[in-house]
């Protein structure tokens, strides 16, 4: 079921990508979808994935406004003429704690204001996130925790 | 309305000038490679992603608008996978933080 | 595309002063690839430059109206993301050349990088330029 579910998101995604809208070509991109999920299907046999639509919504419009505001505060910090830097490694203890939601987390951070994900500990304890503006670390620890990694959570379990 | 559609381009396209401008000027200025990451990876990628969607959006086809927008889509998937390997690679080889920083306990949780 | 007059100028007018600010910033970047004290700095601003290439597509795709470009900027996009990766990965087995030990002893000059090796690369160039 699942995997009928993806594999019409792949049909959708290949109509945009090859650009035409037949129902014969998203017969083949609905194929292909399905071949490609064969092919990495031993990669995520037994992981069962809640998918709540709705939160994952929230959390994409989430993302495209903080995207859209750290180009902004980038440009900004760049173009100013005396750039006050205080930059640092910080450790942010995980809540998540499986692939796929490490993996969205650390893509969020680092597309975010002032943050770039460095490195997870090797016991996947912690995320060491290098921030423009280190001065107040719990401040952004607290930010993220009540941001991002809430919604994942919501949204993925 | 073809004025409009030019209007939009035109500022989508201006935008996106300015933000991969003030990117480059990030790379010069900043002072060391992580801060630079920055600078590159968010804002270049805004700045590249907003004049691809206006080259979509200027082709007025609804074939070519989606797949500048899957192009968008992939390049803000991608820009942060390329920016955290180059800066998990740098300070792995011991490139270390500037002068300005403050902090870094990526240095102190493995040096323990 | 539509033959209005005045919606043409506009997007004329818009691509000449992308292409501007592209230009500039084409040239800020390789800048940094050629100056950047370290192997990390010159990766990025590599980067830096296939984002601002993929930039310079869009704006030719838009003047010169022949929609492939956006193509080409999909597939520039993709190779150079590769390019990064197999960067990263060179730097990560390899470890620092040698010729970047410790940028942060030179934090108080001006060009991150330290006194001797600062002294002793021009030297060696112009040995072998002569």
């Amino acid at each position: 079921m699942a995997a009928i579910v993806t594999g019409l998101i792949f049909a959708i995604v290949w109509a945009a990508v090859t650009g035409s809208l037949s129902p014969l070509n998203l017969v083949l991109g609905f194929l292909l979808g399905l071949f490609a999920l064969w092919i990495i299907r031993r990669d995520f046999a037994g992981t069962r994935t809640v998918v709540r639509p709705w939160k994952l919504l929230s959390l994409l419009i989430l993302f495209v406004k903080e995207l859209a505001l750290s180009a902004w505060r980038v440009a900004v910090l760049v173009a100013s003429p005396k750039m006050d830097l205080k930059p640092g490694i910080f450790a942010f203890p995980l809540k998540v704690d499986r692939d796929i939601e490490i993996t969205l987390l650390a893509n969020m951070i680092t597309l975010t204001p002032g943050t770039l994900s460095v490195d997870v500990s090797d016991d996947r304890r912690f995320l060491y996130v290098h921030a423009l503006d280190c001065s107040d670390p719990t401040a952004v620890r607290r930010d993220i925790a009540d941001g991002f990694e809430r919604k994942i959570l919501e949204a993925l379990r | 309305m073809a004025v409009l559609l030019a209007l939009v381009v035109a500022v989508m396209l201006v935008g996106g000038g300015i933000f991969t401008l003030l990117a480059a000027v990030g790379v010069v200025r900043l002072p060391d490679v992580y801060t630079r990451m920055h600078a590159a990876s968010k804002a270049g990628t805004v700045g590249s992603g907003l004049m691809l969607i206006a080259a979509g959006l200027h082709a007025f086809d609804f074939a070519i608008l989606a797949r500048a927008f899957a192009g968008f889509v992939f390049f803000i998937l991608t820009a942060p996978v390329a920016a955290h390997l180059v800066a998990k690679a740098a300070h792995h080889a011991g490139y270390r933080l500037s002068r300005h920083a403050t902090c870094d306990e990526m240095r102190d949780h493995t040096k323990k | 595309m539509t033959a209005d007059p005045l919606a043409q100028t506009i997007v004329l007018a818009a691509c000449a002063i992308a292409l501007f600010l592209m230009c500039v910033a084409f040239f800020l970047t390789v800048w940094r690839v050629v100056n950047g004290p370290t192997l990390p700095d010159r990766i990025v601003a590599l980067d830096m430059l296939v984002a601002i290439a993929i930039g310079f597509l869009a704006v030719i795709a838009i003047k010169t109206g022949f929609n492939l470009y956006i193509d080409i900027a999909i597939s520039l996009g993709l190779v150079g993301f590769l390019a990064t990766v197999a960067l990263a990965r060179f730097v990560l087995t390899q470890g620092m050349p040698q010729d970047d030990r410790d940028p942060l002893a030179a934090a108080p000059g001006r060009h991150g990088r330290p006194p001797e090796t600062r002294r002793g690369r021009p030297q060696r160039r112009r040995g072998r330029a002569r």
